[in-house]
């Protein structure tokens, strides 16, 4: 203020003071008494990025509002105070900062000049920069950093945040803590923070075993339940810092927060989750159930209706029914096996299982739909167990769908399925089972997603080839019930795939164990199957019926048909000739033993529509003598009478290629049953596949379109296909799929 | 007489029956369901040709087996006995001739050296035993059957 006075006296020697008011580097502005701006220095005009225009003769106030960013009437009232403070108290000031709409902040120094008791001018020097505590005043009311952070923590209600002493009291309280916890700040001084946990926690020394860590980690963050102080509980989120003063270990920060809010909505959303997908599981299920109930109700009607006189239009009709009436079954059986699956409700019955029987007779029943271009190669390791335990359906299931899948991708070349002992300790042996194909392939892109449910190869392969995309899922899930894995690479010889899948099953110790599980699963199949039984005794007033019918239908047919009777026993010989020739088969061929049977089929491989073998014979039994006959391609139907009443046996005939058995004595309803099945319900074995092929894509044109010819042809060979596997699938008791057992 | 050929295989009422053809009483001897089937094959003839050559033709396949089956017992060779055991069992149930089938299967069970519930017989003295029993009971059961079919078939 002295400087401003000796530097604007008049009569001194100098420059121009106009000009050293100018020049000089501070940011000066000269107001009126009047608080009008009357000079501005060549650098507040540079620094406030202004022109002399822009300020001389306006007023400070509405010259500083029109540059303040943002425009905080509380930084103008500021410098208001202090301009009247420094007047009123004829001293400098200097203003809290405030922001110009350039980016920069000033603060002001307000320095009256008096002439006597007359305000001549203010000067204010404008300096640059935040607010400088040390800079205050010392009367203007702030805080220091003690207070401010005491009264942030005091302030602070949504957390609890408090101090502990070394020992874990309580040595601190906040407003947070006190609503969260209940407690009030004289209360809870000094006593323990254990406090806060749940008696069980405090038991197994959880609070000390936090201080512990937290000391030995610096920190420790937790979520749990804590209590209030009238037992209610929060679901917290619970930090414990180590605090320090000077390297000393003074006490613990804590700080809670109440997570309840947000713990119940995550339990809320998890339970929604379950819940839907409990439901959805459910709801496929039951639908599953009730679509497979009608389902069976229309697909036995058809079986009852083939089984009646029909033209042999309306028996084409009759059997497309029946056959998209199974692969819909079968498509509703995946979706049911897959829900139960994905909801854990699939369970693994123990049974005996006989892998080789399993193999060939899956091998057997997909063999018939394979076009002529495709050879089958079975490999069983002679390693193999004969009996093992585990659950023969489901073993078969997984077999199936990948033979099967071999089997519709590949149009030539060879299927090779080889079971094998992939690993074994004393109770358990794992079987590897692998399925090679010189088929389509699967393209490197697909094979990340070929066990993801309902995701088939690619578009243009679901065109082709029906199915619900579940099958190898439902797989993957039966292989991995069983203690196994499934799992592809490309074939290494030739274009094609591998699936191979591992299952593991027990090892049978002892004799006596197989006969206690066939007894219980005897037991189980008759409780839980009455409609199996009834099959097996149609003696009653419906089942005869059916019996008559086929009976009168094979009268019709049986003049033309060739039949080869393959049996040692002259009087069983005479019987069964006597049987034939009572439905009327006169052209009935004998051999007495297997060699002859060879010798008289491959002689005539298309003269008989079918072989009725003995099993036990002279020379050579019925199985060589079938494998021989097999092995001559030829596909005549043979059907073993054997006088063995066990299950096994029975599968070990199919085993070697037959078509189906009879049991010895042969009775007579069962004889009419099994020469009406391969005799009137079963393609004739000499068709090529292309025939077969052609019959079945002209049968929807014939639905539409009524064809005379068909019915002026041999009403025999207009007869539609069954495929040959459901048909083996019926002769082999073991594959129908147990559903009653499952919806137990 | 003309009868309904499906009558055998409908279920029919036993007073539907015609008395005339009244099956005999051959008691446990036979399995009446089975001998049925046999007869029901030539029941329009009268003098019942075939089902008579079938079961005398049994008797003689009888006598030539059991035959056979004291020779084999002579040279103590199982498994011919298992064989013709096997063979006779056949024919027998074929014609529902039940007590000879029971013990042809003792001979062929035997014969394999399995007792009658497939249990092990490492004796061979216990097999042959056995199988001498049987094959007595079996000549006895033949023998007295035969007579009952020489009446039936009178």
């Amino acid at each position: 203020m002295s400087r401003d006075t000796r530097a604007s006296s008049p009569g001194t020697a100098g420059p121009d003071i106009g000009l050293v008011f100018s020049l000089a580097p501070l940011a000066l502005l000269v107001l009126s008494p009047a608080w009008r701006i009357t000079r501005a220095s060549a650098r507040f005009l540079a620094e406030w990025r202004v022109s002399a225009d822009d300020c001389i003769s306006h007023e400070l106030l509405s010259f500083v509002e029109r540059h303040l960013h943002p425009t905080r009437p509380a930084h103008l009232t500021n410098l208001i105070t202090c301009i009247d403070d420094a007047l009123s108290t004829r001293a400098p000031r200097t203003s809290r900062p405030i922001n110009t709409h350039y980016g920069v902040s000033w603060k002001a120094r307000v320095v009256p000049v008096f002439d006597r008791d007359e305000l001549l001018s203010i000067v204010l020097e404008w300096q640059e920069g935040p607010l400088d505590y040390s800079d205050l005043d010392p009367t203007e009311p702030g805080l220091t950093n003690d207070d401010a952070f005491r009264i942030l923590v005091q302030a602070v209600k949504d957390y609890a945040i408090f101090l502990l002493d070394t020992k874990g009291r309580v040595a601190t309280w906040n407003a947070g803590a006190e609503l969260l916890k209940r407690y009030t700040r004289e209360e809870i001084l000094g006593k323990h923070f254990s406090l806060f946990y749940s008696k069980e926690e405090v038991d197994v020394g959880k609070p000390e075993m936090e201080l512990e860590l937290c000391l030995r980690d610096g920190r420790v963050e937790d979520e749990g339940w804590r209590y209030r102080k009238d037992g209610s509980r929060f679901w917290a989120n619970v930090i414990i810092t180590a605090v320090y003063r000077d390297g000393e270990h003074v006490g613990f920060g804590k700080v809670t927060r109440d997570l309840t809010e947000r713990k119940s909505t995550e339990s809320r959303l998890i339970a929604a989750y379950e819940e839907s997908e409990k439901l959805k599981s459910d709801f496929l299920a039951n639908m599953s159930h009730e679509l497979r109930t009608p389902m069976h109700g229309m697909l036995s009607a058809c079986t009852l209706l083939l089984d009646t006189q029909l033209s042999p239009r309306q028996r084409d009709m009759v059997s497309i029914m029946e056959e998209s009436g199974q692969v819909l079954l079968q498509v509703i059986n995946d979706i049911l096996d897959y829900s139960k699956l994905s909801s854990g409700s699939f369970s693994i019955h123990s049974d005996v299982v006989g892998i080789t029987s399993i193999v060939t007779s899956v091998v057997r029943s997909v063999q018939p739909s394979l076009p002529p271009e495709v050879h089958f190669e079975l490999f069983l390791s002679p390693d193999l167990p004969r009996s093992v335990r585990g659950d023969p359906l489901r073993y078969r299931q997984i077999l199936q769908n990948v033979v099967g899948n071999a089997a519709k991708f590949t149009d030539k070349g060879a299927i090779r399925v080889r079971a094998s002992v992939d690993n074994e300790d004393d109770d358990t042996c794992t079987i590897l089972t692998e399925v090679t194909d010189t088929g389509i392939g699967i393209p490197n892109s697909s094979v990340a997603s070929l066990f993801s449910p309902f995701v088939q190869c690619d578009a243009t392969t679901t065109k082709n080839y029906k199915g619900t995309g579940l099958g190898l899922s439902i797989a993957k899930s039966l292989a991995e019930l069983m203690g196994g894995r499934i799992g592809y690479r490309p074939n290494p010889d030739r274009h094609g795939s591998i699936f191979w899948f591992t299952a593991r099953f027990d090892k049978i110790k002892n004799l006596s164990d197989i006969r206690d599980w066939t007894r219980l699963g005897a037991a189980r199949d008759a409780s839980s199957n009455p409609a199996k039984k009834q099959d097996t005794t149609p003696s009653s007033p419906g089942g005869s019926v059916d019996i008559d019918e086929m009976l009168k239908e094979l009268r019709i047919v049986s003049p033309v048909k060739s039949m080869l009777l393959v049996e040692d026993n002259l009087i069983n010989q005479k019987v069964m000739l006597g049987m034939l020739r009572s439905m009327g088969f006169n052209n009935v061929a004998l051999a007495s033993n297997g060699a002859d049977a060879v010798r008289m089929v491959r002689g005539k491989p298309a003269a008989y529509d079918m072989v009725l073998m003995d099993i036990s014979m002279p020379i050579m039994d019925g199985k060589q003598a079938t494998r021989e006959i097999r092995d001559a391609g030829i596909l005549v139907p043979i059907v073993a009478m054997t006088a063995y009443a066990l299950k096994g046996d029975q599968e070990r005939c199919l085993e070697h290629g037959m078509n189906d058995y009879i049991a010895k004595p042969v009775d007579k309803k069962r004889l009419i049953r099994v020469l009406g099945k391969w005799l009137l319900r079963m393609t004739d074995y000499r068709k090529t596949f292309d025939e077969r092929m052609a019959e079945l894509r002209h049968r929807p044109d014939a639905l539409c379109q009524p064809t005379p010819s068909i019915e002026a042809e041999n009403p025999l060979e207009s007869f539609s296909a069954n495929p040959v596997s459901s048909a083996t699938l019926h002769a082999d008791g073991d594959l129908d799929r147990g559903w009653e057992d499952d919806q137990a | 007489m003309v009868r309904r050929f499906t009558g055998y295989l409908a279920y029919r009422d036993p007073d539907e029956r015609d008395p005339g053809n009244e099956m005999p009483e051959f008691g446990d001897r036979v399995d009446k369901d089975i001998f049925e089937q046999i007869l029901e094959m030539d029941e329009n003839d009268p003098d019942r040709e075939f089902s008579k050559s079938l079961i005398f033709g049994f008797f003689k396949q009888a006598a030539e087996t059991f035959g056979k089956i004291e020779t084999a017992l002579k040279e103590k060779n199982l498994h011919e006995l298992s064989r013709l055991g096997h063979f006779l069992k056949g024919s027998s149930a074929t014609l529902g001739f039940t007590k000879i089938k029971d013990s042809c299967q003792v001979i062929q069970e035997y014969g394999n050296r399995h007792d009658e519930s497939a249990g092990d017989v490492p004796d061979v003295e216990v097999c042959l035993q056995k199988i001498s029993a049987a094959l007595a009971k079996a000549k006895v059961d033949t023998e007295e059957l035969e007579i009952l079919m020489n009446e039936y078939f009178q």
